[in-house]
């Protein structure tokens, strides 16, 4: 669950003025708005990189304020997936996912059995498996952003925050992560995913609830039409 | 893949060993007679400055790619050597007679090299790409030559020459007083660094990534920062300035080992760059009776080109 409470956000100055709202857990939301209306600045916060101007925000069982203090337990609550991943020469896919166990892992950073079935069951169920071995730099577009996304999943945070993560793919890959992420939502409870898209339709098609941000405000949607998320854009 | 890594691992470490009986055998009879006194004051001092400036240049090289975020990255092309070559300047060319005292020597080299490596560090956050980064290293490495050409003017002949023949860079200037002090940086660099293996792994997804991870970047960051400054540093002030296999030899462990896993990048980089200085210092004594050429011309003649080659490869 994640929930507002009067919380203003920005830089130097307010950007968006966050009125109290809870999102239950157990679902997907898409953060819409149009460009320039502060959709990457509220999930930087949410993700605990931007502190709040005032107010506070809850993510599970923390505020936002107790895990920007603490790294290691921030990393365990709130995974990260942003919009591009170039590759890297030298890193394997099977290799990138696995940096997703970092925050599990002890000082010398070694992977046990147990975080390497995580991880392989992660890429059987986006399959990926046959691309384990890959160089992250050979992949498609659409099998890097696929990664990123078992990245964060192998991860295993109550919270998911993904900016943008379909604006590169096109519409089967689309379709296929949101999918994925609708999945993984539901496998364990009190888990929560808030992403930001311009792809309005595939969402109401989806019907996955929108939080709409306009005029620095933020609106939840449970149940959009499109003619109410057009009135609000 | 884990078992042809600790192969090349293993293989690597057996070339170092041979490779420093080799070095010890052809000093040997380099040497001729009066073997046992030359033995510890000459010999294992050389064999030690080789192996560990190989292994802190390397190890160095590779902190600062990650701490650039850039395989191109290095201490010489970005200028550390010469923060601390100018700062060494300053002690061999200013005023002050006693510099001779080793660690005062060491410590001006290491303060160079650290204010070069913040310098260039802050540079990098303005500037979007590897090539101007680059060129403002090279820039900054010709602007602290030309403070030192400046100050060589007012300076003795005696000083010049001493300044110039330190530029040249050798692994025999190294006294046998000097090698624990040496060894003992580049010891202590390598364990630190084995203990950040996990936030320099989660490193190469970038800042953000690595926050979200749990890493702690920032304190990570000056972590490296200082490693990096006194390793290039110290061996900067014991042996000169040797250009390439700060930038080369990480290069290399990435390309062989096809990991990001920093360990094996660690474990390898010291010792393929151990491996490379020592098979440099055995070529160099190799040519010694025909041509006398600098430690510091051979790595270039074979780092310069294998950089352009890995510039021209990075599309």
């Amino acid at each position: 669950m994640i929930s507002f409470q009067n919380a203003q956000v920005g830089y130097q100055t307010t950007l968006i003025e966050l009125a109290p709202l809870a999102l239950p857990a157990g679902q997907i939301y898409a953060l819409i708005g149009r460009n320039g209306s502060g959709k990457s600045t509220l999930l930087h916060s949410l993700i605990g990189q931007l502190p709040l101007r005032s107010g506070s925000i809850t993510l599970g069982a923390y505020s936002l304020d107790e895990l920007q203090k603490n790294a290691a337990l921030r990393s365990r609550q709130v995974s990260f997936v942003a919009s591009m991943f170039a590759g890297l020469d030298a890193l394997t896919l099977r290799a990138y996912v696995s940096l997703g166990r970092v925050p599990h892992l002890g000082a010398f950073g070694r992977l046990q059995a147990a975080d390497l079935q995580i991880v392989d069951e992660v890429l059987q169920a986006l399959n990926l498996s046959s691309l384990a071995y890959q160089d992250t730099r050979k992949l498609s577009d659409g099998e890097r952003q696929l990664a990123s996304l078992a990245r964060a999943m192998v991860q295993d945070t109550p919270i998911m925050v993904l900016d943008e993560p379909a604006s590169f793919l096109d519409y089967f890959n689309r379709e296929l992560l949101l999918d994925q992420l609708q999945n993984w939502v539901q496998q364990k409870p009190a888990r929560t995913a808030v992403f930001s898209s311009h792809d309005i339709d595939l969402c109401l098609q989806k019907g996955i609830p929108m939080l709409v941000l306009h005029q620095r405000r933020l609106t939840l949607l449970m149940k959009p039409t499109k003619a109410e998320v057009m009135a609000l854009l | 893949m884990k078992q042809r890594s600790i192969q090349f691992l293993l293989q690597t470490g057996t070339l170092l060993l041979l490779l420093s009986w080799v070095h010890l055998f052809v000093l040997q009879q380099h040497n001729g007679e009066m073997q046992n006194i030359v033995f510890w004051e000459f010999q294992v001092p050389r064999l030690v400055s080789a192996v560990f400036a190989g292994a802190g240049l390397s190890l160095s090289g590779l902190l600062m790619q990650n701490l650039f975020q850039n395989p191109m990255a290095g201490p010489y092309v970005l200028g550390v050597n010469s923060g601390a070559s100018l700062f060494i300047s300053l002690l061999i060319l200013g005023a002050a007679p006693t510099f001779l005292i080793e660690l005062s020597y060491v410590s001006a080299a290491m303060i160079g090299a650290f204010l070069a490596a913040g310098f260039m560090f802050l540079v990098s956050k303005r500037v979007q790409n590897i090539q101007s980064l680059l060129v403002i290293g090279l820039m900054f490495a010709s602007f602290t030559g030309a403070i030192e050409s400046v100050l060589q003017s007012f300076a003795a002949p005696e000083q010049v020459k001493q300044l110039f023949i330190w530029n040249m860079g050798s692994l025999q200037q190294m006294s046998a007083a000097q090698a624990p002090w040496m060894a003992s940086f580049v010891v202590f660099g390598i364990v630190t660094t084995l203990f950040l293996v996990k936030g320099l792994n989660a490193m190469v997804l970038g800042d953000t990534h690595a926050l979200q991870l749990g890493i702690k970047v920032k304190q990570l960051k000056m972590f490296v920062l200082f490693i990096t400054a006194l390793l290039a540093g110290s061996i900067t002030a014991f042996c000169g300035p040797i250009a390439f296999v700060g930038l080369a030899i990480p290069n290399l462990a990435r390309a062989l080992l096809k990991t990001q896993d920093h360990l094996l990048l660690i474990l390898f980089s010291v010792l393929a760059g151990s491996c490379f200085l020592l098979a440099i210092d055995l070529l160099v004594l190799l040519l010694d009776p025909w041509l006398s050429i600098p430690v510091n011309v051979l790595t270039a003649v074979i780092g310069a080109p294998y950089v352009a080659y890995l510039m021209l490869r990075q599309r």
